[in-house]
């Protein structure tokens, strides 16, 4: 009696084992795969892991790139407004030139008409004289000079305000820097934890200066249409209306 | 007497852009500084300034808190000051009259816009 009890004890556990077996033989296939993704896996995530680490080590060369752009353009500006400078000088001394060579056709001018007039006997001969000296015909050649120069002066002005256009540049760059700077930090962390960074370089990637955020507008736009300045102009005379208290109420929200 | 303004941007460039467009309109006298810290010290050391012109973004101080520095100066708290700045939103242009800049400029500007401002500004001190 205890012998069949013991046999069956010894059924019922052989009926596990082979449940186990048929759920081994099923579970095996599934574990021979995850095995073989593994196998696949491991070498790629090696290969992220050297993709992000050489990455990083690149970043501080893109960021110093950037920041050797934003100078190079600062220099090539200041050259461009030193000739833009000199232009300006010689262009005003060609309207002085102008103006003083208008005030001298002007001069003799109303010198040849003067003497017309007090010598009634050479009539003609004045007239005859300021043809000669192609007075007329010198001073529309003047003034078509001037207008040239004034567009001259119009168009270093034009350029003037067009290089600004480096400012806003170097403001859209200092902010892509400090992008470029937070996902350094980041990577030089994330390869910290894979174990791939010593503590060293950690630490000196912390004491790394952080962009400072006030000294670029990231929305900074080179917009030289009239309508930004005239929403300006609206706000200020709308807020001029606005007692101080009320601007300083809306600040204290 | 002719009047002496300070220009004050961190931007070599537009400093220079700035003085050009003063000295187009008939302005010649300036001083300059790169950042509002050494404003400041030249606010201290030249009584002769009658104007400022100052960008907003800045390193060491910027332009609103060297607005706020002068505004608090019983010597040059009443000088007028004219933001000239890439900073175009309302809250921006709010803040800065909060701040009492006595008008603001958006770059890129024009010197009429430059010598429209700063005429508005004299006409009302």
């Amino acid at each position: 009696m205890e012998n069949k009890l013991n046999m069956e004890q010894v059924f019922e556990k052989l009926g596990d084992l082979k449940q186990f077996f048929v759920f081994g033989q099923r579970i095996v296939p599934v574990i021979q795969k995850i095995i073989d993704f593994m196998r696949d896996v491991v070498p790629l995530l090696e290969n992220v892991n050297n993709s992000i680490q050489d990455s990083t080590s690149k970043i501080p060369k893109a960021a110093n790139q950037i920041h050797n752009v934003t100078n190079a353009t600062e220099v090539a500006t200041g050259e461009i407004l030193d000739i833009v400078d000199s232009m300006s000088m010689d262009l005003s001394r060609i309207k002085n030139e102008l103006l003083e060579m208008k005030n001298g056709f002007f001069n003799q001018r109303v010198t040849l008409e003067k003497h017309a007039s007090d010598f009634p006997q050479l009539n003609g001969k004045f007239e005859e004289l300021k043809n000669g000296l192609s007075i007329d015909e010198m001073e529309t050649r003047i003034v078509t000079l001037e207008n040239m120069v004034r567009k001259l002066e119009n168009d270093s002005t034009n350029i003037t305000i067009s290089l600004q256009i480096q400012d806003i540049t170097a403001q859209q760059l200092a902010s892509v820097n400090h992008l470029i700077q937070s996902v350094q930090k980041r990577l030089s962390s994330l390869l910290f934890d894979l174990g791939k960074k010593s503590n060293q370089n950690l630490s000196e990637l912390e004491q790394m200066p952080e962009a400072d955020t006030d000294t670029f507008n990231p929305d900074a736009k080179y917009d030289t249409s009239a309508e930004k300045q005239v929403r300006v102009d609206e706000i200020i005379n709308e807020n001029l209306k606005t007692s101080q208290a009320e601007i300083d109420k809306l600040f204290s929200k | 007497m002719a009047k002496k303004f300070l220009v004050v941007d961190d931007s070599v460039t537009m400093r220079r852009i700035v003085a050009n467009s003063l000295k187009a309109i008939g302005y010649e006298n300036y001083v300059e500084a790169g950042d509002g810290r050494e404003a400041l010290s030249k606010l201290n050391s030249d009584d002769s300034i009658d104007f400022i012109i100052t960008d907003w973004n800045m390193p060491e101080v910027s332009g609103l808190e060297l607005v706020r520095s002068i505004r608090s100066n019983e010597k040059y708290g009443s000088l007028p000051i004219l933001m000239v700045t890439t900073r175009g939103l309302k809250e921006d242009i709010l803040e800065a009259l909060q701040a009492k800049v006595n008008n603001y400029v958006v770059k890129p500007f024009t010197p009429q816009i430059l010598r429209e401002k700063i005429d508005q500004i004299l006409e009302s001190a």
